[in-house]
């Protein structure tokens, strides 16, 4: 990591935590697409799981490793493109999600799949930076940007191909532990790939306006949480609804 | 081709003969003549209906359980006996049932059987073998495949069914042997599985490995794209003495 980056290693633990949690709800959503008998069912499924992989694996885990990141001076996010930065994780993500879950199984599906939420988390992260104000000019090494891409994409394949190839443990399981690495991989190479270069101390327009990290923090608890609700929901559901089939 | 015909009864007559015509066309099968009467026990249906013969049992199962039949009987015609059983049966309908002698599964014996087995999965060897001892010979095979069909499909939307749609390759081997574990010692070699000491067969046994063709036929039928999944057993140990039975799963 470069030199202006110091972590709080419990955050980034639990940023990797929330992007496990998030994936685990959202591909458990997923994986009950293709059961859906409406087109009205189908389309709540994928917008679910899409909230849950965009704005809760996705999202929510970006702002607790930049809370958990030290650049040593103040940072505020603008609000837009914040916001922007969460749709569109939860736009490309629901995409991929849509994708993956459609008619039978096959490499050019899954790939299609793969590149929509490797773009969509890679797309959220750097908006998400591009929301970042300091009073600083920031930089990126290429060639990290594009390996962060390139840990996105792969990573997310091999994620959906878990979800909906597999049964069993490892499929549940092992897609959210994977979907993770895709996420914080990406992540924290993204964070590799940026600098700052001294501007003088000069505050961007709108700095003082900016949404600060306790705010951002409060948010990403109220994400957490409704997170947690949902993956309890889902089990629960699927326990009752495995109890009611009857041979 | 087979042709058979089909002795039903139920509880009202508005709406049976198109209800169950449906059903009969649904299932690849050719409606050649049919006749509804009324009397004092219910509506009866009397059906002649044409498919390949691959398809009897299927028919025959989803005609049994459906919610508007109270009984259900099926013989086998002979070739080109059609004409004659639709006339044959046109005056004896109209004062008391056909005498048909049942052909296929028991169909009642195995759904007063089904949960039990469902209760007690994975553990269900003493009910089959009950199973096995308890119908008439001719419907033995029928009855465990009939069995064996319906457990799979229950397995697989209780166990397998959430994620994707698989070829029946992947879902032979991510679906049919882990499930097939639960039950019996079992090894996948291509499209053949090969189960060890599997109760269901011992030497000199009657069952013929029907109730595991069944169960993958259910199971993978339900779980893979194409869904026409046909089993067949190899070799059987009650059989051919051999230490395995393998099964041969094809589209």
């Amino acid at each position: 990591m470069p030199d202006h980056q110091h972590y709080n290693t419990w955050l980034v633990l639990l940023s990797y935590l929330i992007s496990v949690l998030g994936s685990f709800t959202a591909l458990q959503l997923a994986v009950v697409i293709p059961l859906a008998s409406t087109s009205r069912q189908r389309m709540a499924a994928v917008l679910a799981s899409g909230a849950a992989m965009g704005v809760g694996a996705i999202w929510a885990m970006h702002f607790i490793a930049m809370l958990a990141c030290d650049m040593g001076m103040p940072v505020t996010y603008d609000p837009v493109l914040t916001a922007l930065s969460a749709i569109i994780a939860f736009v490309a993500c629901s995409l991929g999600l849509f994708i993956a879950s459609s008619g039978a199984f096959s490499w050019a599906k899954l790939a299609a799949a793969g590149i929509c939420m490797g773009l969509g988390v890679t797309g959220m992260h750097y908006l998400g930076m591009a929301a970042v104000m300091m009073a600083a000019y920031a930089t990126y090494d290429m060639n990290l940007v594009a390996s962060s891409l390139f840990i996105a994409i792969v990573a997310s394949i091999v994620a959906l191909w878990l979800a909906f190839h597999l049964r069993g443990r490892v499929q549940m399981i092992g897609s959210a532990l994977v979907m993770g690495i895709a996420v914080c991989g990406m992540h924290y190479t993204g964070m590799a790939a940026f600098n700052i270069d001294d501007n003088g101390g000069q505050q961007p327009a709108g700095f003082a306006h900016g949404m600060r990290g306790d705010y951002l923090g409060m948010t990403i608890f109220v994400v957490a949480l409704v997170l947690l609700a949902a993956a309890l929901i889902v089990h629960y559901k699927r326990q009752q609804r495995r109890a009611a089939i009857t041979i | 081709m087979v042709e058979l015909e089909i002795q039903i009864l139920s509880s009202r007559r508005e709406g049976l003969l198109v209800e169950l015509g449906h059903v009969v066309v649904a299932n690849g099968f050719t409606l050649l003549r049919q006749r509804v009467y009324q009397d004092h026990q219910g509506a009866w249906l009397v059906m002649v209906v044409r498919g390949e013969p691959a398809k009897q049992l299927g028919i025959e199962e989803v005609l049994a359980t459906h919610d508007r039949v109270l009984s259900f009987e099926a013989r086998l015609l002979t070739h080109g006996a059609v004409t004659q059983a639709a006339t044959s049966c046109a005056p004896a309908i109209g004062s008391a049932p056909v005498s048909i002698s049942p052909v296929g599964p028991d169909v009642q014996r195995v759904e007063s059987m089904l949960p039990q087995l469902a209760r007690d999965y994975p553990k269900i060897y003493p009910w089959l073998l009950a199973l096995e001892h308890e119908v008439a010979a001719e419907a033995r095979e029928a009855s465990l495949l009939l069995a064996g069909r319906r457990t799979g499909v229950w397995v697989f939307k209780r166990d397998y069914e959430a994620g994707g749609k698989l070829g029946l390759a992947d879902a032979i081997k991510r679906i049919a042997v882990p499930a097939l574990r639960s039950l019996v010692a079992v090894e996948v070699r291509d499209r053949q599985l090969h189960m060890q000491d599997s109760p269901m067969c011992p030497r000199g046994g009657q069952s013929g490995c029907k109730f595991f063709c069944g169960y993958l036929e259910g199971m993978l039928g339900a779980s893979s794209a194409p869904q026409s999944v046909f089993v067949r057993s190899l070799h059987c140990r009650s059989n051919h003495g051999t230490a395995d039975c393998v099964l041969e799963v094809s589209h």
